[in-house]
């Protein structure tokens, strides 16, 4: 009996999709060029939910040797008995077609895949940052982006740092409040050099108070 | 000399202005973040042609706090203190879906009464989260008594759980291969106790507000979602329900034994507010069903699947035997390490699809999890939902699809 299921794993096969099977799990990796073409037979044999899209990032996967990243296409039926995963296989740097056409829906899970690894979709009507803030560098599910002792940016170039954030709990160091500038890179953050005019301006006028005092 | 003056006016070209020839931009206005009626930390922008509604744009990740990067790096058994964390009001749901996808890696086998347990307190939790659906919802349509109501029954649910995991939210109760510890005593009487009231509460709810004329005015044919846009939007749950799409995952795809369970999907054709409202009012009924079979059906015995590769061992076992310190020693430093491998349960939450995919490496951390969290896809059919509807109207519908920010944000 055809299962729509079947159909569409039949379709993407002869599209040039590999199939691949874990547990009860069934995949296809799809060639990037007939990455619509495939989404759009999968709708015509009836999987036309499309559930999830996200990506992957195999930089540091032990004894993966394709390509870096993956975008995995996650559609089912209406019924919910056949689930089938599209994956497409990308480098640094390459882009996707947009699915927006066949799904409206695909526009914000195709912007939180484009936030979180930083893979663009051609075509997308708006194609910007979903979750994280606008001033953030970088795409935080790439296993590249550092983790833990890294400077939390804000407006401006502010940011917190982990080790004088530290410090500042003991009570020895004036910690935080006296922590003001700095920039980051990318993921490269350099020595703040200044503190901020409202803060130096403050400072100044206290050494001042304090000078005139002396005198006195 | 008359030709060089303009035409004097007349009568029939005066230019006294009609109704039809006045016209009013478009007036952008915005919404939140921190607003009452989005739920959360949603920030809406509208553009309004007079009091209709020409485009709306949600903008989202105000409470993004990065769970799947955390729980890529803590073992599998500690992941289970962020997954509850992000729908706060539907911990049980996350947990289960979280533990679910673990157990499917390893292979856990869950003993008999861990299923039954989890279901009961998965479907109280679907009870509650959808009491505080109906509070918060009347409470946007200007309805203040009803969200007392709601808070009453809720508070029943909160005690029980409570008394069953210690904490009244973030439960973090199930385990891979069961549960934390057994339920306590009396906790049967007490779901018992709430399952005799319930119904008499339900009527009460149906005479105070779904027959309410002002409810039916106000939500019935508003803001209608069509079963095509259901689909092309990714909509999932009760709201994908209200559109006529019979899909629920405890159905299609059962899990902890819900195969075993009577019960029936409720199922509206209409696709407006007032469907949402009624779908999540029979499913509240249907969870009681539920959880009364299962509570029928609780038998005593092991909580844990007893593989010491998965599960602690028991207290004692530890002062006799060397063996039992050694596994203690090993899962609680190190934790389980799984196959490598894909996986994806798919689960019915409060919202929707909930789904979690995990993929292994092998080692005792999962390498990359993927929250496929049912508020942000179903927010997005705002955009189609509110157009042409009137702004007051774009409150309720918001709320009618239930959105929890902490699931939208991650």
């Amino acid at each position: 009996m055809p299962t729509p299921l079947k159909e569409g794993a039949a379709a993407l096969e002869a599209l040039g999709g590999t199939r691949g099977e874990f547990l009860d799990m069934i995949s296809v990796t799809l060639p990037k060029a007939a990455l619509i073409d495939g989404l759009k037979a999968l709708r015509e044999a009836g999987l036309e939910m499309l559930t999830d899209i996200h990506g992957m990032d195999y930089l540091t996967y032990p004894g993966h040797h394709g390509k870096r990243f993956a975008v995995i296409y996650n559609v089912h039926d209406v019924a919910a008995t056949s689930r089938l995963f599209v994956r497409v296989e990308l480098d640094d740097g390459e882009s996707l077609p947009t699915s927006t056409g066949l799904w409206p829906g695909a526009a914000f899970l195709e912007r939180e895949t484009f936030d979180m690894i930083g893979v663009e979709f051609d075509g997308h009507p708006d194609l910007r940052k979903i979750l994280t803030p606008e001033d953030l560098d970088g795409h935080p599910h790439r296993k590249d982006f550092p983790l833990g002792e890294t400077p939390t940016l804000f407006n401006e170039g502010r940011f917190l740092d982990p080790a004088t954030f530290r410090a500042g709990l003991t009570g020895r160091d004036e910690g935080l409040t006296g922590w003001k500038g700095g920039t980051r890179h990318g993921t490269v953050a350099t020595q703040p050099t200044l503190i901020d005019p409202m803060m130096a301006r403050s400072l100044k006028r206290e050494a001042e108070r304090q000078e005139g005092e002396g005198e006195e | 000399m008359s030709s060089r003056l303009p035409p004097a006016p007349t009568r029939a070209d005066d230019r006294i202005p009609r109704l039809g020839d006045f016209e009013t931009r478009h007036m952008r206005i915005n919404v939140g973040p921190q607003h009452p009626s989005t739920h959360g930390v949603l920030r809406l922008v509208v553009d309004l042609d007079g009091e209709r509604i020409v485009r709306l744009k949600p903008y989202v990740g105000y409470l993004h706090t990065g769970f799947e990067k955390t729980m890529e790096n803590r073992t599998y058994q500690q992941g289970i203190t962020y997954s509850n964390r992000m729908d706060y009001v539907n911990g049980f749901g996350h947990d289960l879906a979280y533990i679910l996808a673990v157990e499917k890696l390893i292979g856990a086998r869950v003993p008999e009464r861990a299923q039954r347990v989890r279901v009961i307190l998965t479907e109280l939790n679907r009870i509650a989260s959808h009491l505080v659906f109906f509070g918060t919802t009347l409470l946007d349509m200007g309805a203040l008594t009803p969200f007392f109501y709601t808070m009453r029954e809720r508070e029943t649910l909160q005690d029980i759980f409570e008394a069953v995991t210690g904490v009244r939210m973030n439960y973090g109760y199930y385990r891979a291969g069961g549960l934390y510890r057994d339920v306590p005593d009396g906790f049967d009487q007490a779901v018992r106790a709430f399952g005799a009231s319930f119904p008499r509460y339900l009527e009460q709810y149906d005479t105070l507000f779904m027959e309410n004329d002002i409810l039916i005015a106000r939500t019935k044919g508003v803001a209608v979602l069509s079963r095509q846009q259901a689909i092309d939007y990714c909509l999932t749950g009760p709201s994908m329900r209200a559109s006529g799409v019979a899909l629920d995952f405890r159905k299609a795809q059962p899990y902890s034994g819900y195969e075993d369970y009577d019960f029936d999907v409720p199922v509206f054709e209409q696709g407006d507010i007032f469907a949402r409202l009624m779908v999540r009012r029979v499913e509240m009924a249907e969870s009681l069903r539920i959880v009364e079979q299962a509570l029928d059906r609780l038998e005593p015995g092991p909580i844990i699947d007893p593989d010491r590769r998965v599960s602690l061992p028991p207290r004692r076992e530890l002062e006799t035997s060397m063996e039992a310190v050694i596994f203690h020693f090993k899962l609680v430093t190190e934790g389980f390490h799984p196959p490598r491998g894909e996986v994806y349960v798919p689960t019915e939450s409060a919202r929707g699809e909930l789904g979690y995919y995990l993929v292994s490496d092998g080692g005792s951390m999962p390498y990359r999890v993927k929250v496929r969290a049912p508020s942000l896809a179903n927010l997005q059919s705002l955009e189609v939902s509110s157009l042409g509807g009137l702004f007051a109207d774009m409150v309720i519908n918001i709320a009618s699809f239930d959105p929890v920010l902490g699931d939208v944000d991650k």
